[in-house]
């Protein structure tokens, strides 16, 4: 593949495929929503009792559903829906239409069907969320940064940790399996596209939709509560709570559909000779990943919608005075919560597998033992969520075996260790980006790792419950482990999606300050919690001061390295180095076909005769 | 792998341009709907884990009761407020369980529906009459919108308890009342979906979309109609038989 081929837009569009939505894009879809939301508003307030204490909640909600059906509506999602109903499916042209066939830059604002117009408007979306958590990070350790430091009042600042929590978390979701089961894994199955294709549209369009509410949070009154929102504390939170219940309702809902997606394009999709042992490992990480995010979000879905009931129309699940009780809605937010950690993790984890395996130019070691280490931690996860619950006196007789499933998690993560080692073991590993970003993720995913097995032990968990040590361990997992992944991830594909190599020194640059500033922000933190400092408090004894300052300037440094990072992938979008097709002489399919790579992957689907993994071919580092 | 080894004239195609077998299609879609039933089936789950969860609970013995006030109105509690002996203190008020005919019929309802999509679906594969499939969906489509309607019903009825203090008045429920609340309003929002499959299947067989040889969406839809009306005889049985302590 020439480099002159890369990203050649042709504006001239498609002759005659598409109807409405050759009116519709990003635009329409937010005056449709914001149109909608204002529609609801005024029924709302029309038809509402304004002397109910309701009132307020019922507005609010109504508000949300007008912007999301509003949104829906204008983006173009409810036109399929709409003429499966009345009969009129899409034509050929149609089809080729929605999935942005010569539209293109404008098929990045579209609601485009095509998987690879979809992995890219998911690494904006990831970019976006992250982007807006960090923001409320530095916010947070700003005002950390001394003791009695007033950078923002005390509601703001519970605001600004629930909803740093809650983006960091939906960011980190879909961090990997957004942008690369959607832009790879039909490539690396041998399909054309994905299982559904305008489903896999709407469960980005639904992540703008709910990502959206979950910004207007701020601006209605902020959610005070903290980002686990449990009750009966949440009652007392304002109509704020009510948006980002919304947004949790409708962010379950897309990931979900794009859950369904990914396992039918895996399961039905793979090409003749794809056998299950010869899928690259990254899917099998998507995959499972897939599969116990189809069982862990309901339960948020339903934690969610109890407390919209008991907001809006006066019920009392989480209400003790009605017989309620908060215990459920724990209960229900960890039996989502345990799991979520493993669905953010596996595709990390499979993507860091199969960037280890390619530079080092060896299989993956004991690939079975790998996969069934992935399966083994997704089942053990939904085995353990009680271990949140241990210091608040639910079902203190059930702590024992908690403790015993939490420990046992330790096993199955081991064996990532040594499959990942073991890969690069003696192996001629190619020292570029994305490697540099693999060996950041071991180092600190063991950090995060060995933290977590303390904290399973329920004496431990005892004194360590709520101090900033529990913090420290989770951002170990989640910004020291699985933003590595991602960014090694991204480091990786980046020649597939653009033909350009992300600009290496500014990556090296960006993990140099990436490193050390989580190791500097962390290792202070566990160090405060160690001497006892609460979670979430705006302010603080003299007595955490220095590893409060000192955490505060690792969480600058942090900053700077997704700030380098930033420019890096912007910079190096049109004027990075050309990479040719298959720039690390790898072997699964998406290295097979061109960059960029045609609308529909394959001119004939391919046959496949060996796995990924055997480099036989000797190549000069 | 390399591309010379592993590229070769295998044309099974899919979607935009490439043709793909419908039996394909039609597979890829059957495995889709499973795993959306999946989905569905976990939420089941964690409703009945609320359900009984708040059963067993039971905080302060709050199942079917409330303090609160029986019977009263706005306007009591506005006469109240300005008299000089202010509100009342609040009472235990008992709510009942929840008509057991009615939470039948709609379960038997949706059952019945979904019988008639299944009997309309082997009519049309194997007498290949598309006309008399679009008939009996939009019957099938018109008795799952009585079992909205039934729920609406139910609705209006779930036992409430008028709850006031100094500041505001407001009609409140135990936590029965809000775990039927829920029940009945996710199965709504299930009969509804049905209702627009329903018609989308009337219409697209009038239209001949659907025919005698393209029957495919009519499985996938009687697929999903009847696990929505399994889980709703499921649920019924839960909800009739596990009310009481």
């Amino acid at each position: 593949m020439s480099t002159s081929t890369i990203e050649k837009t042709v504006h001239k569009g498609n002759a005659s495929g598409g109807g409405l939505a050759r009116r519709q894009n990003f635009l329409t879809g937010l005056v449709g929503g914001i149109i909608f939301a204002w529609l609801f508003w005024w029924i709302a307030r029309l038809v509402g009792d304004q002397s109910s204490r309701s009132f307020s909640d019922l507005t609010a909600t109504s508000v949300t559903l007008g912007w999301l059906f509003g949104f829906w509506l204008g983006i173009g999602a409810l036109n399929g829906p709409f003429r499966w109903l009345i009969g009129r499916d899409q034509t050929r042209e149609d089809q080729l239409y929605y999935a942005g066939e010569n539209l293109g830059v404008s098929r990045y604002w579209k609601f485009t069907t095509d998987h690879k117009v979809v992995g890219v408007q998911y690494i904006v979306m990831t970019m976006v969320l992250l982007g807006a958590g960090g923001i409320l990070a530095m916010a947070i350790r700003t005002n950390l940064i001394t003791p009695g430091n007033h950078f923002v009042n005390q509601q703001v600042y519970n605001s600004f940790i629930s909803m740093h929590g809650m983006l960091m978390i939906l960011g980190m979701i879909v961090a990997v399996a957004g942008p690369w089961a959607n832009f790879v894994v039909p490539i690396m199955v041998g399909a054309r596209d994905m299982a559904f294709p305008r489903l896999n549209a709407l469960s980005l369009w639904t992540l703008v939709a709910a990502a959206a509410l979950l910004l207007t949070t701020l601006a209605v009154g902020g959610l005070p509560v903290g980002w686990v929102i449990l009750a009966p504390i949440t009652n007392q939170a304002g109509v704020g709570m009510d948006f980002f219940a919304m947004a949790i309702v409708v962010f379950t809902v897309s990931t979900t559909v794009a859950g369904v997606n990914t396992l039918a394009t895996v399961v039905k999709m793979r090409t003749k000779g794809m056998t299950f042992t010869r899928l690259p490992i990254f899917v099998w990480g998507s995959i499972i990943a897939a599969a116990l995010g189809l069982y862990a979000f309901p339960y948020f879905l339903l934690a969610e919608v109890l407390q919209l009931m008991d907001r809006n129309f006066q019920t009392s699940f989480y209400v003790a005075s009605g017989g309620g009780t908060g215990w459920l809605q724990a209960n229900l937010f960890w039996m989502m919560g345990h799991p979520e950690v493993y669905v953010i993790l596996l595709p990390a984890v499979g993507a860091i597998f199969e960037i280890a395996a390619v530079m080092s130019r060896k299989p993956v070691f004991s690939y079975k033992t790998a996969v069934g280490g992935m399966v083994a931690l997704a089942g053990l996860s939904i085995l353990v969520w009680a271990h949140h619950m241990f210091t608040t006196g639910w079902a203190p007789t059930l702590g024992g075996p908690f403790m015993l499933t939490t420990e046992l998690i330790s096993i199955p993560t081991g064996i990532f260790f040594l499959v990942l080692i073991a890969t690069m073991w003696r192996g001629n590993v190619w020292f570029r980006l994305p490697t540099l970003w693999v060996y950041g993720f071991i180092f600190d995913f063991v950090i995060g790792g060995v933290t977590g097995i303390y904290l399973s032990d329920i004496p431990i968990d005892n004194q360590f419950h709520g101090t900033m040590f529990v913090t420290a361990h989770f951002h170990y997992v989640f910004a020291g482990s699985v933003l590595f992944g991602a960014v090694a991830a991204l480091a990786f594909w980046y020649p597939k999606v653009t033909g350009r190599f992300l600009n290496e020194t500014m990556g090296r640059i960006s993990f140099g300050l990436t490193f050390i500033g989580i190791q500097v922000t962390f290792i202070s933190m566990f160090l405060s919690g160690l001497k006892g400092m609460p979670r979430r408090y705006s302010s603080y004894s003299m007595l955490f001061e220095h590893t409060n300052f000192i955490t505060t300037i690792g969480g600058y440094t942090i900053m700077a390295g997704m700030l380098v990072l930033l420019a890096a992938v912007i910079t190096s979008w049109k004027h990075g180095e050309a990479s040719g097709p298959n720039p690390w002489h790898a072997n699964s399919l998406e290295w097979m076909v061109p960059t960029p790579v045609p609308l529909e992957n394959f001119d004939v689907l391919p046959v496949i005769t060996e796995d990924p993994y055997n480099f036989a071919e000797k190549v000069d580092h | 792998m390399s591309l010379d080894d592993t590229i070769s004239t295998h044309s099974e195609g899919h979607d935009h341009g490439h043709h793909e077998a419908p039996e394909v299609v039609d597979s890829r879609e059957r495995f889709g709907v499973w795993l959306f039933i999946a989905g569905d089936m976990v939420t089941l789950g964690a409703i009945w884990f609320t359900y009984l969860y708040m059963r067993g609970t039971n905080t302060d013995g709050h199942w079917m009761s409330m303090l609160g006030y029986q019977g009263h109105s706005y306007a009591w509690y506005e006469n109240a407020l300005n008299s000089s002996a202010g509100l009342p203190a609040a009472t235990t008020i008992h709510v009942g369980p929840m008509s057991a005919g009615l939470i039948w019929l709609v379960a038997l309802v949706v059952a019945v529906s979904a019988g008639i999509i299944w009997w309309a679906e082997k009519l049309l594969r194997e007498s290949k009459n598309a006309k008399a499939f679009s008939n009996i969906a939009l019957l099938g489509t018109v008795v799952v919108l009585l079992a909205v309607i039934l729920s609406i019903v139910q609705l209006r009825h779930i036992p409430s308890i008028f709850v006031a203090n100094n500041d505001s008045q407001v009609m409140a429920y135990t936590g029965y009342s809000s775990a039927m609340m829920m029940i009945i309003g996710v199965s709504m929002v299930h009969f509804i979906i049905l209702a627009f499959l329903g018609l989308g299947l009337a219409i697209r067989s009038a239209r001949g979309a659907i025919t005698g040889e393209k029957w495919f969406q009519a499985r996938l839809v009687r697929i999903f109609w009847v696990w929505v009306a399994i889980s709703t005889l499921v649920t019924t049985l839960l909800t009739v038989m596990v009310n009481k302590l």
